[in-house]
């Protein structure tokens, strides 16, 4: 039944594009088509010159046109225009009658030009602005120490940002158009000799798979190609910092840069890289690995503190110890609801206050921050509607949700705790296994590009453990994980790596 | 015709270690210890052992068996008795395996009744986990195996809480050695027998093993793991508890986390059953996979549209044992099955097996 319904689509849209090839425009009707536009200018300079120019105002750098065009167009009026291409100081100069190649440019900031003699031939010069942002701090994910580049809007400052930190002709960069309205132009970036050229036409072939009409971000792209698209994990990392790129690329993973959009895609990953901050690398490996493991801590307790307390207050009270049960009772005594009534207010509450901040503009944010957390926090407590313990457990578990430094995954966690706290208020501990099986299974099923999500625990790869749960030193670090199948697996040459004097040498 | 599967569908040899492994302990070793002190007194912990060892030469005839057949238990059965009689014995087994996922959930659910829930309807409880055991054998073997992994994981460290009831036993309890008849033993050994059970159903997923004939020693330490398991538990509950104790202790393992305290955590059984969840998952999961797939392999049926009408029946099953003497019942029934199946069957069908391609060589030779 879905494969019949699945090949109709397919046929409409086959139909579809084949629709659209035959409504090729004819030159006139083009111009006609363009002129519809405020924006668009065509004019001839006076009636003795041969040429006419004809360009989009709003994409094309006015500079350029009147002082790199107009002067060589008035000077060299009586030549052809393969002669003048050769006269005017611009590469890339195209000359053709294709009328989609002539759309396409102009839509893309070419400058046409054409000559009356030659009425089907014209010229297209390049001539788009670029307006673009100044590069700017890290946001999302801010470092302390190391580089404070982030990306930004423009696809070339980008692959500049990522090419000027591997200088090496090796570093393919491979371009797709995709989005039926937006066509933007999508870029994937990787090392040859160390990539796994698996992954690349995996990637290559889920882009050009896309079916969308406009694609604005490489977050679209990253919901598109996900191996599940039903799953709330995200299954590739986004990336502001183009150091992080460089680095990942020489692990032998992949990235896409999206033209306006000011982040990266990387894959294949796992779910242990969006644990690891790209700070730990420049930490000594100690303070990186204890930070990772506060980070996993972190999640864990996120997920599993409002639920347990639910389960534990609403079905298991034995557990308690004696001398804690006095705190947990004073400060329960005056509350007229059941424990997950309250807990539910007290997440939404904060999840209240986590939206209004990130909706509003930073300085009011952080009041609201701040009303929300003291004002509201201490008058519910004061108002009886629940208890002191719940809401440190619920704050610290907010802040526990932030430590997460991909910005995609600290959202999926704190998703995911509403059907823990559902399955505990069901079946209290029980159900929290429960749902942790349920999660267990499906990060078991994930697959990013095609590789095993919960890698490298499972399957077991014991030689990439060396920078998962916990980053080894560097000297340590001699082989590319084995996730990605790189290959070239090696690094560097670990005997020359460690290789040791004696006391006295 | 021999259904060999794809090599992406694989799991690597050492895996081998965590499916033995994990599909021996189940809920078992939660009360074994007064079933097999009935008999042996304080000497069963001997019995643990001697079981065990037993259990290891089931396991090298096994695979002496699959090796020469190339493929699993169904082509055994086709080798020595041909494809109809042959089918009939494989449905058996596969039977056998889901009478099997049905005693390790029904009797879960009744430890979570008397010991969680008390008044929990059966039914409620027992759909929820077979959605969960739907989730990951649908997932296919390689998601089973990796919950076996990952039961193994957490599981494990439940060992440690043996520590607090270290504190409180008497050694002196399990001497003198050797008091009780080699009958005694002999039962006792017998009895243990349905708490390693569960290797056997390596005769189906021994396909799936990438290299198998590498595996053959991380099961034998899985095997071993297991023994060791048991013992240390036996030893310590036969420590802790006196005879007369025992004898009116039905869940021994249960009880010793009874007395495990924490500052923060009183009452330690309510997180030792939660947590046993995933320890019994990788029990039903692997016994329900290897319904599906002895059907695929005797009469060709898709493992996607048995799994759930094999998932209702278990379900029917959990709700028609309802009390303690039924539940009783069902295990002593399949463990009697079990008992047979792998202390004669197993032995007969090696001895066949054998001569039969002894024989077909001897005849390709001529």
């Amino acid at each position: 039944m879905f494969g019949k319904r699945r090949q109709k689509k397919q046929e409409r849209s086959q139909n579809q594009s084949s629709g659209q090839a035959k409504t090729q425009l004819t030159f006139e009707q083009l111009m006609e088509k363009c002129k519809a536009s405020k924006d668009f200018v065509s004019f001839t300079k006076s009636d003795k010159h041969p040429f006419t120019i004809s360009y989009y105002k709003s994409m094309v750098n006015p500079d350029l046109v009147h002082k790199d065009l107009i002067p060589y167009l008035t000077s060299f009026s009586s030549l052809s225009l393969t002669e003048l291409s050769q006269e005017i100081p611009v590469e890339n100069i195209e000359h053709t009658s294709d009328v989609q190649t002539i759309m396409d440019s102009l839509l893309t900031g070419s400058v046409l030009v054409q000559s009356r003699p030659e009425k089907s031939n014209c010229l297209l010069i390049p001539a788009a602005t670029a307006e673009k942002r100044q590069i700017s701090v890290p946001e999302t994910e801010f470092s302390v120490v190391g580089p404070k580049e982030a990306f930004v809007e423009s696809l070339e400052v980008n692959i500049n940002m990522v090419r000027k930190r591997l200088p090496i002709p090796e570093l393919h960069v491979k371009e797709v158009t995709v989005g039926k309205l937006s066509k933007t132009r999508v870029v994937f970036l990787y090392i040859e000799g160390i990539v796994n050229m698996e992954n690349v036409n995996t990637l290559k072939q889920r882009i050009s798979d896309i079916e969308y009409d406009h694609i604005l971000d490489s977050t679209y792209i990253l919901q598109m190609i996900s191996d599940n698209q039903y799953s709330p994990f995200p299954q590739l990392i986004n990336t502001e910092r183009p150091d992080r790129v460089a680095a990942v690329l020489s692990e032998g993973k992949v990235a896409v840069l999206v033209d306006g959009s000011p982040s990266a895609l990387t894959g294949p990953t796992t779910l242990i890289e969006f644990f690891s901050a790209f700070e730990d690398y420049f930490l000594s490996w100690h303070i990186a690995s204890v930070f990772r493991l506060i980070r996993l801590f972190g999640v864990f307790f996120s997920v599993l503190s409002t639920p347990l307390y639910v389960a534990v207050l609403t079905f298991h009270y034995e557990m308690i110890p004696t001398d804690l049960l006095g705190t947990l009772i004073a400060s329960r005594s005056g509350i007229p609801f059941p424990p997950i009534v309250e807990a539910v207010i007290l997440e939404l509450s904060i999840e209240l206050l986590r939206e209004a901040g990130a909706r509003l503009p930073s300085k009011v944010g952080q009041t609201i921050g701040i009303v929300g957390g003291i004002v509201i926090g201490t008058a519910a407590v004061q108002a009886g509607l629940t208890s002191n313990v719940l809401l440190i457990i619920v704050a610290l578990a907010a802040l526990a949700s932030f430590t997460t430094p991909v910005y995609q995954m600290s959202n999926t966690i704190r998703l995911i705790r509403f059907p823990f706290l559902v399955f505990a208020q069901f079946w209290g501990l029980l159900g929290v296994a429960i749902c942790s099986s349920f999660v267990l299974g499906h990060m078991l099923r994930l697959t990013s590009l095609g590789r095993p999500y919960l890698a490298p625990l499972f399957p077991l790869r014991v030689t990439d453990l060396k920078d998962a749960l916990f980053r080894l030193p560097f000297n340590r670090q001699n082989l590319r994980p084995m996730q990605m199948r790189p290959a070239d697996p090696a690094r560097f040459n670990y005997k020359r790596g460690i290789e040791k004097n004696d006391i006295e040498e | 015709m021999n259904l060999q599967p794809k090599e992406n569908r694989l799991v690597s040899p050492y895996f081998a270690f965590y499916l033995i492994h994990t599909m021996q302990v189940g809920v078992g070793v939660l009360g074994f210890q007064r079933y097999i002190a009935k008999s042996a007194g304080h000497d069963a912990w001997m019995a643990v052992i001697t079981g065990g060892i037993l259990i290891h030469l089931l396991v090298w005839m096994s695979y002496r068996m699959l090796k020469n057949s190339d493929g699993d238990l169904v082509a055994v059965h086709e080798d020595i008795a041909g494809k109809a009689i042959g089918g009939l014995f494989s449905t058996l087994f596969t039977i056998y395996s889901g009478f099997l996922a049905l005693t390790v959930l029904r009797t879960y659910i009744e430890v979570i009744q008397v010991w969680m829930f008390p008044h929990i309807n059966t039914w409620g409880i027992s759909l929820i986990l077979l959605c969960v055991v739907y989730y990951f054998v649908s997932g296919g073997f390689r998601i089973v195996t990796a919950l076996a992994f990952f039961s193994l994981l957490l599981g494990t460290p439940l060992i440690f809480l043996k520590y607090f009831a270290v504190k409180d036993s008497h050694i002196y309890n399990i001497l003198p050695l050797f008091d009780h008849s080699v009958t005694d033993f002999f039962v006792a050994t017998k009895t243990m027998t349905l708490n390693y059970l569960g290797f056997e159903m390596l005769l189906l997923y021994y396909p799936f093993i990438k290299h198998p004939e590498k595996s053959e020693k991380w099961s034998q330490w899985g095997v071993f793991f297991s023994i060791l398991l048991y013992t240390i538990t036996a030893v310590e509950s036969f420590a802790y508890y006196s005879q007369g104790q025992l004898k009116h202790t039905i869940w021994a393992t249960l009880t010793l986390w009874k007395i495990v305290e924490f500052p923060f955590v009183e009452r330690f059984e309510y997180i030792g059953i939660s947590i046993w969840l995933f320890v019994v998952l990788p029990n039903i999961c692997i016994a329900v996979w290897c319904v599906t797939r002895g059907f695929k392999r005797i009469y060709s049926l898709k493992q996607k549209h048995t799994l759930i009408p094999v998932l209702i029946l278990i379900f029917a099953g959990t709700v028609l044992f309802k009390d303690r003497q039924q539940i009783d019942l069902l295990n002593s029934m399949v463990s009697r099955a079990g008992y047979y199946f792998i202390y004669f069957y197993i032995p007969l069908l090696f001895v066949l097996h054998w001569m039969v391609m002894k024989v077909r060589r001897r005849k390709k030779d001529a």
